[in-house]
């Protein structure tokens, strides 16, 4: 039995030091893949028994290799993931799968495999709306990846594995909601700085390991007197991906994170994948519809966003309701990456959602560097003095 | 009671003293220099000084500003925008947007009852800010305090088009070698930074009363600038340096006697006007 009074302090080592289990495991025979964005569908990998391994970028890193091979006004968080692997900083990647969730990932998909060599190297393409010939499309997509691998590990995948795989996914993210519930309360019982060294613990281990992480956390939480300290603002975060405790306490520093729509965080644990008679099907669905990303052009039907502002707002961004209301939210921090421009531009209209529901909320930019933070402190401060 | 606000920018440290009647007392200004970390205290000595006071007569202090966390005998730190509201809304009561041009960086405040209710800040970019002016002074010789006059002499200003603070340097030596007037150099270049600043504001609602505040506000050539780049009146404190040290002294009455009012002591712990160290 594992030592249940451990979760946070063993998310936290994990954190500190990523790709200790990855290379264990790669030692001990198994193929570990990386991927940078959480359109990757997980489950088909392991279902074909390999780990996947999530490649980030690090913000305390200069970025010193990328400049030759990338533009500089480019997505500061794509420039410093390949500037990582670059540096060999994850080399017991057996491969890399990249996904056309956004431009800069897709453009730099050509870059990283030209420059790096790995036995393996795969690209899915997303479509950029959620319409039924999209999620079609991105079904075959996810199709021509399963084929690919199967001929990378010799083996065909099989169609239990698969749907025990997403079982276990559904798990996952079952146990991370269940974690989000515990920061419902005032003060939350786990920091919005912990939940991002658990998420980014889970995205360094195999799935039924995460969830074992998973349930020692929930409970250690649980029973936990030493939380965070009760502070005047209860903020919502929506971002691209947060996956540095330095920001994350940035924000903390006269705030309590109790909810977030960020990769570093729920989004990729939001909802779970309806399982369908083919996997494939129910996988397809899942990744393009329910992951939250800007990156998505969403219309309930063609031509609405024209027709009602506020209606298509509603059917945008109705999902986030639920978090401002449960969670007693009582500001916004809209962090955006400098030159990102999906969440730049999906910015304007949801500010305009929450200010529909009567939630201040405040437009912070950083260029995924820790220098960049110091000055930020000054804005969120300013903005919890005006709504605490 | 007095109180004091600490207002430690990027440029000039400024410490106000209020008395109960909320009138000032004392007023210092100074460079904060390199070292500003560390001498929050000295500059308070010679505020007290001035004032006649003990740091014992103090009942509360508020520091401000970007040194705001370096102030060891500071009771609170509070964000020079939510000072800066107050500071403003004590001179001009019916203000409900405070534009302050800094020595590096510039915001625009939307008030209501002497509240910060929003608030927008350029603080990645000299362009908009007194480094800006600083610079472009330096390149045509000329005094950072004689600008303002100058620019007003202007009949014809010369549009610079770089934003850019290291470009911009480079426009002035080119329309300088061509012959260009000064004035008329100084009244674009009054022009640029006006137009920065206005783009910033105008991302808020412009709503008067308008007041401009911070070192820059100094400069009439660019209260003209500003009042065309908006398209509406301005109003300038006499000494639009003090508005942020002045909130900052005004939130520690407040402060001072929300405390009071619930049986807590004031001030919060014995002081002393120690130099800031980094280290626990």
């Amino acid at each position: 039995m594992p030592d249940r009074s451990k979760g946070l302090s063993r998310a936290r080592e994990i954190y500190l030091n990523r790709s200790q289990r990855a290379r264990q495991l790669k030692a001990q025979g198994k193929k570990v893949l990386g991927y940078p964005c959480v359109y990757v569908p997980l489950e088909i990998i392991t279902a074909l028994d390999l780990v996947p391994y999530r490649t980030c970028g690090d913000i305390k890193e200069p970025v010193t290799e990328a400049d030759r091979a990338l533009p500089t006004a480019f997505c500061p968080v794509m420039r410093s993931c390949l500037d990582c692997a670059l540096k060999a900083k994850d080399d017991f990647l057996d491969g890399v799968v990249t996904t056309h969730s956004c431009d800069p990932q897709e453009k730099t998909s050509h870059v990283w495999e030209s420059y790096i060599e790995y036995p393996y190297f795969h690209f899915i393409d997303v479509p950029g709306t959620v319409r039924p010939e999209s999620i079609e499309y991105y079904k075959g997509q996810l199709d021509d990846f399963r084929k690919t691998l199967e001929s990378f590990v010799g083996k065909e995948l099989s169609t239990d594995r698969l749907k025990a795989a997403t079982g276990l996914y559904n798990q996952q993210r079952a146990l991370v909601r269940e974690l989000y519930e515990l920061t419902k309360s005032a003060p939350p019982l786990i920091s919005g700085t912990e939940i991002v060294e658990v998420v980014k613990a889970l995205m360094s281990l195999p799935v039924s390991e995460g969830n074992e992480l998973l349930a020692e956390v929930i409970s250690e939480v649980k029973e936990r007197t030493d939380g965070p300290e009760r502070k005047p603002a209860r903020l919502f975060v929506w971002t691209a991906s947060l996956d540095d405790v330095d920001i994350m306490q940035m924000l903390e520093a006269r705030a309590n994170v109790v909810i977030d729509d960020s990769c570093g965080g729920l989004r990729a644990y939001r909802t779970d994948v309806k399982l369908a008679d083919d996997p494939l099907d129910g996988l397809a669905h899942y990744y393009l519809e329910e992951i939250t990303c800007a990156r998505t052009f969403r219309e309930a039907t063609i031509g609405e966003t024209s027709k009602d502002y506020a209606k298509d707002l509603q059917s945008r961004f109705g999902y986030l309701r639920r978090f401002i209301k449960e969670w007693n939210v009582n500001g916004v921090i809209l962090l955006l990456v400098r030159y990102c421009d999906p969440f730049a531009f999906e910015m304007p209209a949801l500010k305009d959602y929450f200010d529909s529901l009567g939630i201040p909320s405040t437009y912070i930019e950083y260029d995924y560097t820790r220098g960049a933070l110091a000055p930020l402190r000054t804005r969120v401060e300013a903005f919890i003095e005006t709504i605490a | 009671m007095h109180f004091a606000g600490v207002d430690i920018g990027s440029t000039m440290t400024k410490i106000v003293v209020i008395d109960t009647d909320g009138k000032l007392v004392s007023a210092i200004k100074g460079p904060t220099g390199p070292e500003h970390r560390r001498l929050a205290n000295e500059v308070m000595k010679t505020a007290l000084e001035q004032a006649r006071l003990q740091l014992d007569d103090i009942s509360y202090v508020v520091a401000t500003g970007y040194g705001r966390l370096n102030v060891p005998f500071a009771d609170r730190q509070i964000t020079e925008l939510t000072c800066h509201a107050r500071g403003v809304s004590s001179l001009f009561p019916n203000v409900r947007t405070a534009i302050d041009i800094g020595g590096q960086d510039a915001k625009c405040l939307k008030i209501n009852n002497g509240k910060l209710v929003d608030f927008v800040m350029n603080d990645k970019c000299a362009a908009g800010t007194g480094r800006f002016l600083e610079v472009v002074a330096a390149t045509l010789g000329i005094k950072l305090e004689d600008m303002g006059a100058i620019s007003l002499r202007s009949t014809r200003k010369v549009p610079i088009s770089n934003f850019c603070t290291i470009f911009a340097q480079q426009e002035v030596v080119s329309h300088l070698s061509e012959g260009k007037k000064v004035e008329d150099i100084i009244a674009g270049l009054h022009d640029a930074l006006a137009s920065r600043v206005a783009a910033l504001a105008l991302r808020l609602k412009v709503e008067p009363d308008v007041v401009l505040t911070g070192g820059v506000a100094k400069n009439a050539g660019i209260v003209e600038a500003m009042k065309e780049n908006l398209g509406c009146e301005l109003l300038v404190p006499e000494d639009p340096l003090l508005t942020g040290a002045m909130g900052a002294a005004l939130l520690a009455q407040e402060l001072s006697s929300a405390a009071i009012a619930k049986g807590e002591p004031v001030p919060v712990e014995p002081r002393r006007l120690d130099k800031a160290t980094f280290f626990k």
